[in-house]
């Protein structure tokens, strides 16, 4: 029954290139942007070695590597909860801002910089309304004696909607010449400003990534309907919290240090699917590993094609739009046969 | 006994939809629930199931009262093959049966070796090695059907919960769908609830030589009971369904009785 673990585990040679991927793209980001660097003098900095230059060494170390690790953790974070959504949800189309999480991260945002004068407000009360936005939707969609997936989706849409006008308020009482812009670039995500001083994100991100990981048989059988998943032996009570919990860390954790970033969290999880199938079990690590190295190339791309920085919100919406168009052509948006 | 039901009564939102139900399965038998649409039938699978926990009465698998089991506990006494099934990712067959083996395998549901093992021998049981490694959805509604019930068969659990199985196959595969069942109760010792709205179903069983019950609901909340062909005469179906019908004898070459029932129209 060898033959049997290997058809359904991923196999060593998969297993090495999810983990080669992100690493090999943190390190290939190291090399390239303003202040180009040799190999010599890449891998002398991170050896901290004292044979080259500080300039060079603070580049890499300072500059580069945080922020390289951090877009990683990002892209991970998003497209993992994008693809245990899509589960929960048994919905093909959703994505990790589904429960309105971007619009209640955005409205912390502007609470931040309007009252606060931004800083490290806007990392807190992001990541705060993120998840008071996720609760909110959460316990909208569960107000219905029917509990079904798609009251859930409901909810996260109303409640989004409800963000989104706050924000709109936010907008209209903010310094038009100071506050007004930093909301804008708030909006279409950056990692610029990323120092080890924000990786305390990074803790929500692992922790939230570990739980969907952890129940990622679990989201094959949700992805059934709650009846049959209950019919199967799953709490589906216990088992939704636990993955939406896990999803919604990632995601608010995300938003909270990159701002929004749209696409990554429905795109990445379909190009896992056609690559790997669709089983969570193979699907939620080959999600990490995909989300993680796209996201470095497109903050790499972001920081290196132009002159000055062009958001990467922008940029992977530039890039996920063409795709996922061509996606729904080749599917014929039939996921449900 | 497999299952026995005592006394059952449920209500939702005080309209009663089950009062003072009682039935029995004993090992390798199989029960037929019947009645028309709204009499009932879905709500007391739904209490088997553990669905609707707020009824009175007393529901037991196996000896066990089945309203204090966790999920995993009563998944590992009563499964399931649900009469629809909305597809969403195509999960390959073999990944939809290995779900029936999360009850078993512990708080993350990951399957180990044995797990593995039992759900390839369900696909074998059932006949579907075939189409083992395609996408279930690109399988017509019969074929998805095996695959359900082979996804029900490596739950392993003694009881079998049917909702109107066939009621989107066509006459061959119904009759095939059948046969199966048949072979799983005979050989298998495997015990039976279903409901379905197909009365040869109790009928064939009973020909068949299975030990058969069919329980027949009405919307006044009257239960019959008995043995098919004793039950399913033309004084009850105008009794409990409104229509004119006569039940015949027919003696196959192999020398069954199988009885048939010719409708000859509704009494308004």
């Amino acid at each position: 029954m060898q033959k049997t673990q290997i058809r359904d585990n991923l196999s060593l040679t998969v297993k090495a290139l999810l983990l080669i991927l992100p690493l090999l793209a943190v390190f290939v980001s190291l090399f390239f942007g303003r202040y180009h660097l040799s190999l010599s003098e890449v891998v002398l900095s991170i050896l901290r070695s004292a044979d080259v230059s500080v300039a060079s060494r603070v580049t890499v170390l300072q500059l580069r590597l945080p922020r390289a690790i951090a877009s990683a953790f990002v892209g991970a974070s998003l497209a993992v909860s994008g693809a245990a959504f899509q589960s929960v949800f048994r919905n093909p189309l959703v994505n990790s801002g589904i429960l309105g999480v971007s619009n209640g991260a955005g409205f912390g945002a502007c609470i931040a910089i309007v009252f606060f004068g931004g800083g490290v407000y806007t990392y807190f009360f992001s990541f705060v309304f993120a998840v008071a936005a996720v609760l909110l939707s959460y316990f909208a969609g569960r107000i219905s004696r029917v509990t079904t997936s798609i009251t859930m989706i409901l909810g996260g849409v109303i409640v989004g909607a409800f963000f989104s006008a706050l924000v709109s308020i936010m907008k209209y009482v903010a310094d038009p010449y100071s506050q007004l812009p930093s909301i804008t670039f708030w909006f279409m995500g950056s990692f610029a400003s990323v120092n080890y001083s924000h990786f305390y994100a990074l803790i929500p991100m692992g922790l939230g990534m570990l739980l969907v990981f952890l129940s990622r048989w679990k989201l094959n059988v949700l992805s059934m309907g709650e009846r049959e998943a209950a019919s199967l032996g799953v709490d589906v009570r216990r088992a939704q919290i636990m993955i939406i919990g896990g999803a919604t860390l990632c995601t608010a954790a995300a938003v909270c240090i990159s701002g929004t970033i749209g696409w990554v969290g429905l795109v990445i999880p379909h190009i896992g699917r056609m690559i790997i199938g669709n089983s969570n079990q193979k699907l939620i690590p080959v999600s990490i590993s995909l989300g993680a190295g796209f996201m470095v190339i497109m903050d790499l791309l972001s920081r290196t094609l132009t002159g000055s920085e062009i958001p990467i919100g922008i940029l992977c919406a530039l890039i996920g739009t063409p795709f996922f168009v061509y996606l729904l052509k080749k599917t014929k948006g039939g996921f449900t046969a | 006994m497999i299952l026995q039901i005592d006394n059952l009564s449920f209500s939702y939102d005080k309209t009663p939809l089950l009062s003072g139900l009682s039935l029995s399965a004993e090992k390798g038998e199989i029960v037929c629930l019947l009645g028309p649409n709204g009499s009932g039938k879905t709500t007391l699978l739904d209490c088997v199931l553990g669905f609707h926990r707020n009824y009175t009465g007393n529901i037991s698998v196996c000896g066990k009262d089945i309203l204090p089991l966790s999920r995993p506990e009563l998944a590992k006494l009563v499964s399931y093959v649900p009469q629809l099934h909305t597809p969403t990712f195509p999960y390959t067959v073999r990944e939809i049966v290995l779900m029936g083996r999360t009850a078993q395998s512990g708080l993350l549901g990951a399957p180990d070796k044995e797990d593995y093992e039992i759900c390839d021998s369900a696909i074998v049981r059932i006949g579907i090695e075939e189409f083992a490694e395609r996408p279930y959805t690109e399988l017509s509604g019969g074929e998805r059907k095996l695959v359900m019930l082979a996804r029900a068969l490596a739950q392993q659990a003694p009881l079998i919960v049917l909702d109107e199985p066939t009621s989107s196959l066509d006459f061959k595969n119904e009759l095939l769908f059948l046969e199966i069942i048949t072979d799983l109760v005979r050989n298998d010792g495997i015990t039976v609830l279903m409901a379905t709205h197909a009365l040869q179903h109790p009928l064939y069983f009973e020909s068949e030589g299975i030990p058969s019950e069919a329980v027949m609901l009405s919307r006044g909340r009257e239960v019959r009971s008995g043995k098919p062909g004793e039950l399913i005469t033309p004084e009850t179906l105008l009794e409990v369904y409104g229509v004119r019908a006569a039940v015949h004898e027919t003696l196959s070459e192999e020398g069954k009785t199988v009885r048939t029932i010719a409708v000859l129209g509704s009494d308004s």
